[in-house]
């Protein structure tokens, strides 16, 4: 068990490295940010003293070593744009996205799953087959379409929700929730059904296929044999068989749902850190940019780990390889 | 039955007075949507200028403008040269900071000399570029000390916020941004900000000037368009800056919304490459040539001509633009009303190209963005199409900010469009930047990108900028004006044109040319 955490860290610092050299060489390629951010007005030497103030007339290189040093004394820099530390910058935006993105996926997995077994159980009756009709539409429909399609009906036209932004939040242990205050969820029900189709339309398309998988297996048959009700059949057996596949999926979309909410966080204004990466990105506001990225890696490595050992929860034939 | 109908009389009385009482409470505030929002509470972090528009509420600049960006009295009431490099500047008596203190002329020398310390990579020096050094002289004066004759240093100041020496040396934008050191004088007091989020203000009830309507205000930063539209018509906000061409036209058949339009003081402008060897060489009938076209006069004067102007402002850009024949609005100090507006004449532009020696034309690649004014990259394609008419094969690529600019920067266009904005309300500011010889010892010249160098121009803006008299230096920008503009230095296309919306009946302002929206000048609509 421990050579399995130590492998994952290791890997982790791996992709860490190359990625932060990825953004540093593509920086580069693209450009000066002082070209980018600059005043129109300003004369040669305003610019040269800022492009030696920020150190981008240095060799790649050496620009690049002086910043690994400096995250390993733990510290990832100053944006750019706010100077601001950028671990304090991302971190005031991140709760919002986390918990867009939470609520997102918990959506997508309560609703979708249940109607993906249900689709695979009777895969002939028609709601099975406007369930999977809509499931379609879950991920074929572009999300920046439906989402203006959300905010003119509810927003504009019926005024039941407000059309964007995050209202007022409460804290939890010190982070700031949408989720404690109905007004707070009047805010984030939206986005998050939003964010919540696309996955919706996966995970009833997964169920269903492991379902219709499993109900003509042997296992099933022994136990309507013993005379067990449908519903145990169904929700314990079958579900614990299928339900491998089905957290794969949960664990890697709900990293990407967190890392790249950012359409949907430009269309209902959430406050959220994927609109300051893009922003980011488009002043080539590095520090923010490596140190977002970094995270990013650092998320998906956590997720894939509980991924790993929520396997060994499931299925005991991974248990038992694990510990021989 | 009298008293059930009294009872009920009253409910009602009762009702309806809550009803208006809350109505009025909600009237009192006011919030605006706006595309962009500041980088820093700290005003003199930043030249962008949705930083200035937000922090104009909490702090005031030394020196005023009035909606054309035409100078007017502001922290100081007075500016009047006393030798070649010598500013003096009589400060207002009587203003306080929000935590009560004084303005005094400390306060003011405070200001400039904190600016090299604290600014960020858009750097602000470039206002207090040619300031060498800043003498108070008592409570309410300051001699400014210039680098040689600086005329136009009052039109620098506009945006020299002025805040309080009380703060201290070493603050920065972490401070600013908490409220810690968010002291100014403006007609708001800052309440809270976070980057990209809520600018929240309340309104300082000591202001020196006039005091605004509204008691609470709040700036929500909402960039996407259809988002900010959304947010109008659904009511979260009350008014939105920059409203698309496409909504405009829709929003102009609804009688919820009151729609607002404005030139602005961005211009798209077309700049030809003239030196020797262009970066990528023009082609004819597919062969590489040697030369530059664009050395000759006649060819930038056929790209001028073949260009439909009233096209470009009436359907490119659906009705939100205005044909431009200089730089900078006319109405600006050094702008000429004696040039004409170049006419549409296609023919004479095929006949300039043939006797330039180019009968059947060429190829030339035309870089521009796509992401900075409202249609630019439509007015590019637009453009290439119209050039094609000529008979010229014009390869338009609609390029991102992020992109576009580091690479103009390097000189990599032949041709390119982009906008420009005379922030300053007059003429050094663009003609000084774009036009004179790029000369990095005078500091002039910056974005001269595309090698243009006339002797006669560059001489009448030195002139100018040593020349104190506002009449004297108008007449030579004028000429500036003009000369550059019939040499084709550049080849103005179209002023772009703003529109704010707002709930119907709500509020009224005046546009202003630099785009700002300042809750402090809008007012209720008259009932």
């Amino acid at each position: 068990m421990l050579g399995f955490f130590i492998q994952r860290i290791f890997q982790a610092v791996v992709v860490v490295i190359v990625m932060s050299v990825l953004v540093f060489v593509g920086v580069y390629a693209i450009g000066n940010p002082i070209d980018v951010m600059i005043d129109p007005a300003a004369t040669q030497e305003i610019r040269e003293n800022l492009i030696a103030q920020y150190g981008f007339d240095r060799p790649l290189y050496e620009q690049y070593f002086i910043f690994i040093g400096n995250v390993l004394s733990g510290d990832f820099g100053e944006s750019f744009v706010y100077r601001i530390p950028v671990l304090g910058l991302i971190f005031s935006r991140l709760p919002a996205t986390f918990e867009l993105a939470t609520t997102a996926v918990l959506i997508a997995a309560i609703i979708g799953v249940p109607l993906g077994i249900w689709a695979g159980y009777k895969p002939g009756a028609f709601s099975s087959k406007l369930i999977m009709a809509l499931s379609i539409l879950g991920f074929s429909l572009p999300t920046f379409w439906v989402g203006l399609i959300l905010v003119m009906t509810f927003a504009v036209n019926l005024h039941w929700l407000p059309s964007g932004g995050r209202g007022e939040t409460s804290d939890l242990l010190g982070i700031p929730l949408s989720l404690i205050t109905p007004d707070g969820w009047s805010y984030i029900i939206l986005p998050a059904f939003n964010l919540a189709l696309f996955n919706l339309g996966l995970l009833i398309r997964l169920a269903r296929a492991g379902t219709l998988e499993a109900m003509s297996s042997d296992y099933v048959r022994f136990a309507r044999a013993q005379g067990l009700k449908e519903s145990t059949v169904v929700g314990l057996h079958v579900l614990k068989n299928i339900s491998i596949p089905i957290v794969t999926v949960f664990g890697l979309e709900f990293g990407s749902t967190l890392a790249f909410a950012v359409v949907t966080e430009t269309i209902f204004n959430w406050p959220g850190v994927g609109k300051l990466i893009i922003d980011s990105i488009m002043v080539l506001d590095r520090p923010v940019m490596v140190a977002y990225l970094v995270l990013v890696v650092l998320l998906f490595v956590i997720i894939n780990l509980v991924v790993d050992l929520l396997y060994g929860v499931l299925d005991p034939r991974i248990r038992a390889r694990r510990s021989s | 039955m009298l008293s059930k109908k009294n009872a009920i009389l009253a409910i009602t009385l009762a009702v309806m007075g809550a009803t208006t009482l809350s109505a009025q409470v909600l009237a009192e505030d006011l919030t605006i949507g706006v595309r962009a929002g500041p980088d820093s509470i700290d005003p003199h972090w930043s030249t962008l200028g949705s930083q200035a528009e937000s922090l104009r509420h909490i702090f005031d600049t030394l020196v005023g403008v009035d909606k054309d960006l035409q100078l007017q009295p502001a922290l100081a009431t007075s500016w009047t040269p006393i030798d070649d490099s010598t500013w003096e500047f009589k400060i207002r008596e009587g203003v306080k900071f929000h935590d009560g203190s004084d303005l005094t002329a400390e306060d003011v020398k405070f200001s400039i000399d904190r600016i090299p310390q604290v600014t960020g990579p858009m750097s602000m020096t470039i206002y207090t570029k040619s300031v060498a050094s800043v003498e108070v002289i008592d409570d309410y004066t300051i001699h400014v000390h210039t680098n040689g004759p600086a005329a136009t240093l009052p039109n620098d100041f506009i945006r020299l916020f002025v805040v309080s020496s009380e703060i201290g040396e070493g603050v920065g934008n972490e401070q600013f941004n908490s409220g810690e050191a968010a002291i100014g004088t403006g007609p708001y007091k800052f309440v809270s900000w976070e980057p990209k989020g809520d600018l929240v203000l309340t309104r300082n009830d000591d202001y020196w000037g006039e005091k605004p309507y509204w008691e609470n205000v709040v700036r929500k930063e909402i960039p996407n368009d259809a988002s900010r539209v959304a947010a109008l018509q659904s009511g979260e906000v009350d008014l939105i800056n920059y409203v698309p061409a496409t909504d405009y036209a829709a929003m102009q058949n609804d009688n919820r919304l009151d729609t607002f339009i404005a030139d602005s003081v961005y211009i798209l402008n077309i700049t030809p490459n003239v030196k020797d060897t262009l970066p990528v060489k023009a082609k004819v009938n597919g062969v590489e040539i040697e030369a530059n076209p664009f050395q000759d006069l006649r060819v930038r004067e056929a790209f001028d001509l073949a260009i439909n102007r009233d096209i470009l402002a009436d359907v490119v850009l659906e009705g939100l633009g205005k044909p431009a024949n200089q730089l900078m609005p006319e109405t600006f100090f050094g702008g000429s009303t004696d040039l004409p507006m170049p006419e549409y004449d296609l023919e004479r532009a095929k006949s300039l190209l043939a006797e330039a020696g180019y009968p059947d034309g060429f190829e030339i690649d035309f870089a521009c963005t796509n992401n900075r004014l409202p249609g630019d990259a439509a007015v590019c394609e637009a453009l290439s199409q119209m050039w094609a008419r000529a008979g010229l094969k014009v390869n338009a690529s609609a390029l991102n900010g992020t992109v576009f600019f580091p690479a103009q920067q390097a000189g990599d266009f032949s041709l390119w469009l982009s906008g420009w904005g005379t922030l300053t309300g007059e003429a050094s500011y663009t003609y000084g930047s774009l036009i004179h010889t790029a000369d990095p010892e005078k500091g002039l010249g910056a974005f001269n990108k595309s090698g243009y160098s006339n002797a006669e121009i560059d001489a009448l803006l030195e002139e100018g900028a040593r020349t104190l008299d506002d009449d004297a230096r108008r007449a030579l920008y004028e000429q500036v004006t003009e000369l550059s503009m019939t040499d084709r230095a550049m080849i103005p296309t179209v002023i772009i044109q703003t529109v704010w919306a707002a709930e119907a009946g709500k509020l009224t302002f005046e546009p202003r040319v630099d785009q700002e929206t300042l809750a402090y000048l809008i007012q209720p609509a008259a009932q």
